[in-house]
């Protein structure tokens, strides 16, 4: 496979992942800003942090301003994690590769795309509308991860996508985990009420499964118990490391090249500090340190996969 | 309205060859159409019309638009009501295309080897070497089959008396082919029924038939060669159409920063290390492709690629220095060399052309300049051309200034009313001049021409000229097999 597809399949997978996670907290946060209580203060702020540029002042106006936060956030090129420069960005790495994708797969990013520079979108999203508009574009990044699945053929190119979309996942549960422990001082015995959990969980679609995992009321623990370490939760730290061990196990056998095996080393590394851990250990360690490292690590080891596998230029 | 009522209401213009129409009522080929549009109602036309805008869309086939920063997503305009050729017509028009293909090939082996055509007298050096097209670099290599237009897009056009002419050649980088291809697609998806009532010959293995080709030009005998459709990337205004190629061909699709020549060979960068190309089929165009030899500055080519290709170690599709041969001005000499390598009459006629630099011939334009088309010679896309019809006395003073600034860079024709077909504009059917570019293919089992082509339209009223850089739109082609015929 040329360097250059494998480059743009997998910045496509993490530009449409990013884009998910970013409107499901998008949602939340929307719906929470209606609900007259202390953790309304919360509502935008986790989302202008983590997806603007914006200094501490900016956000404190912002984020009282629904219409002026959510356009911001979903509409505005200035902001380079805005979701209409994140889709453009899939966008260009999709046209790309266009002869390495399915027809369908290019189509529904072609059509997102166009859904979100349609004309009059921004009016919609200062009116009644906006939270349809959300949960459409929600449906579309569904029906993307889809078409996918059920298109693609099962190879290279699977492989690097698989490789973006869960490296990209990863961090974004990271972030969003880091915000909000952030709140509580990375404590766990400084309780909060489920209330306050429930925006983290409703962004990672993980409420449901927490009600049902579990009955008791040290909420905090069992957040961070859910998030990290639960390897039925799609979006735990856990399961996204492990898929993408999986996957970049699978290039490094079929791309025996100079590096991958260093490659497959760091990321193990990374990849055994969940997998070999529980929560006495992480939180002996301090909550912060740890989602600092595996920040930290993973964009280390995004860099090294450019090199090894992506230099084309 | 009533579609029977928009079909009957449908005017020809006197003097001008209507495909559809003539004075004595609707052309047999188009009965079909006639019946099953008096059938539909307007807004059923215009249904159809907005779902092919929407097919095209969704599908991305589309260019941008830039103004005020931000790119805006068009369609190229598609006209839902399509141009009909009988098989008879098209039979005469492949036999014509064969032909001048043929020779054009014989020109561009000799003219880059032994130039007897020159020391025969029938075309003059200097013509040649004034050609900005005319490579030097490329002399002597020696390609695959002695074929050098492997694809071309030849443009016809059809005069008032029914006559088709050979308005020019595209012999380098045609491109068009998957509009040919999609827009057959999209009046499957409007005309299901019609369309398989009619008899209309197929197309859609137009590219089964360039990856042969392309295959069987691979320098070396190999069980797997690797074929590779290079293309400027994704700024292109033509990049849809390499991304559908390369999908329909099942070839990578390759920028020229994913290329490299080590030891005269090309290799593409992949993520398991470098790989060789056998076969290129480029579509950009010549002084970008080796900054080593060509343009220094261009960051679209591969550095290196010539010395490869002298060296036979890769194919390149179209070959290199076919621009001598599509030449506006060496394109006179056509006829003389089918007589002279053929030793045939030529089957499709050209369109009379006054050399500038020949004083008499010159003079007798600046006489008749509203009567004629002024064309510069090195130019394509509609550029660079001035209509004496509708010309400005000031637009037609600085044309004359130029010409005689540079004589040799001009040719001139007589304005010829391209024939006129319906479309389906402002809740009306209303003639619009067409062209029609069918696509060549030249491989070792010989010439194949898919049935049909291109169709372009001028969309606006009273317009000649159709290229899509300047309002044009296209059409589905039929090739309609009558019966009887």
């Amino acid at each position: 496979m040329l360097s250059r597809i494998a480059d743009s399949l997998y910045w496509l997978q993490r530009y449409m992942e990013r884009a998910d996670g970013m409107l499901r907290l998008m949602k939340t946060s929307y719906i929470l800003s209606f609900d007259k209580v202390q953790t309304s203060s919360m509502t935008w702020e986790p989302a202008l942090k983590i997806f603007t540029s914006l200094s501490a002042h900016d956000i404190e106006t912002l984020k009282k301003d629904n219409t002026a936060a959510l356009q911001y956030l979903l509409l505005d090129t200035k902001n380079f994690n805005s979701l209409k420069v994140i889709y453009t960005r899939a966008r260009e790495n999709a046209r790309g590769v266009q002869d390495q994708i399915t027809k369908e797969v290019w189509e529904q990013v072609n059509q997102i795309y166009h859904q979100i520079n349609q004309p009059g979108i921004a009016e919609k999203l200062a009116g009644p509308d906006a939270i349809n508009v959300i949960d459409s574009f929600i449906k579309y990044g569904d029906q993307f991860v889809g078409i996918t699945d059920s298109t693609m053929p099962r190879g290279q190119g699977w492989n690097y996508m698989n490789l973006g979309k869960f490296s990209e996942r990863c961090l974004q549960t990271a972030e969003f985990t880091h915000s909000f422990f952030k709140k509580v001082d990375f404590d766990f015995q400084n309780e909060q009420d489920i209330l306050f959990w429930r925006s983290l969980l409703l962004a990672l679609s993980g409420y449901e499964l927490h009600l049902k995992n579990y009955s008791n009321q040290q909420h905090n623990y069992n957040v961070a118990q859910q998030v990290l370490f639960d390897k039925n939760f799609p979006r735990s730290l856990y399961y996204a490391l492990d898929r993408a061990n999986k996957y970049l196990n699978d290039i490094a056998a079929s791309n025996p090249v100079e590096g991958s095996i260093q490659l497959k080393r760091s990321f193990g590394r990374l990849y055994s500090s969940i997998k070999f851990a529980d929560l006495d250990i992480v939180e002996r360690e301090g909550l912060e340190k740890y989602l600092i490292y595996v920040r930290k690590e993973l964009n280390e080891f995004g860099r090294a996969l450019g090199r090894t596998y992506f230099s084309y230029s | 309205m009533t579609g029977e009522a928009l079909f009957k209401q449908y005017p020809i213009v006197p003097h001008i060859w209507d495909e559809m129409k003539c004075s004595d009522g609707i052309r047999k080929q188009y009965y079909s159409i006639f019946e099953t549009g008096s059938k539909l109602s307007l807004e059923d036309l215009e249904q159809k019309h907005k779902l092919a805008s929407e097919l095209f869309m969704s599908q991305g086939i589309t260019f941008t638009v830039y103004s005020e920063n931000e790119g805006i997503e068009r369609i190229f305009p598609f006209d839902i009501i399509p141009r009909i050729i009988t098989g008879a017509e098209w039979n005469h028009i492949e036999k014509g295309i064969k032909q001048r293909i043929k020779a054009l090939n014989l020109f561009l082996k000799d003219i880059y080897n032994g130039q007897q055509i020159i020391k025969d007298g029938i075309i003059p050096a200097d013509l040649i070497a004034s050609c900005p097209h005319f490579t030097r670099e490329v002399f002597g290599i020696e390609v695959p089959y002695d074929i050098y237009v492997h694809i071309s897009g030849i443009d016809l056009i059809r005069g008032d008396d029914g006559t088709f002419y050979i308005l020019e050649d595209n012999l380098r980088t045609p491109s068009g082919v998957s509009y040919m291809l999609e827009n057959r697609e999209v009046t499957k998806r409007i005309f299901p029924n019609l369309l398989a009532e009619s008899n209309v010959r197929m197309i859609n293995n137009y590219p089964l038939m360039l990856h042969d080709n392309l295959i069987a030009l691979a320098p070396k005998q190999k069980a797997n060669p690797m074929v590779v459709l290079l293309t400027p990337g994704i700024y292109n205004s033509a990049y849809f159409e390499h991304t559908f190629m390369a999908r329909q061909m099942g070839i990578q699709l390759v920028e020229g920063r994913d290329l490299l020549v080590d030891n005269q060979k090309v290799y593409m960068k992949t993520t398991a290390g470098l790989r060789q190309v056998d076969v290129i089929y480029r579509r950009i165009d010549d002084e970008f492709l080796d900054p080593l030899v060509f343009r220094p500055d261009s960051a679209l080519g591969v550095p290196g690629l010539v010395s490869a290709y002298r060296k036979g170690n890769v194919a390149i599709i179209n070959a290199m220095g076919n621009g001598v041969a599509d030449d506006k001005a060496v394109y006179a000499y056509v006829p003389d060399m089918i007589k002279y390598y053929l030793n045939e009459d030529i089957i499709l006629p050209n369109i009379p052309t006054y050399q500038m630099n020949n004083a008499d011939e010159r003079e007798h334009v600046f006489q008749n300049m509203h009567k004629m088309v002024v064309k510069e010679t090195n130019q394509s896309g509609g550029y660079g051309m001035l209509m004496g019809n509708s010309a400005t006395p000031e637009a037609m003073e600085k044309t004359k200034q130029n010409i005689l600034a540079n004589p040799r860079g001009f040719i001139a024709q007589p304005l010829i009313q391209l024939s006129t077909v319906p479309c389906l504009i402002d809740g009306k059917l209303q003639p619009r001049h067409v062209d029609l570019r069918p696509y060549a293919l030249c491989g070792p089992n010989g010439i194949d021409i898919v049935p049909g082509g291109l169709t372009r339209v001028a969309l606006r009223e009273g317009s000649l000229v159709v290229n899509s850089s300047q309002g044009g739109g296209s059409k589905d082609t039929w090739v309609v097999d009558m019966p009887n015929e």
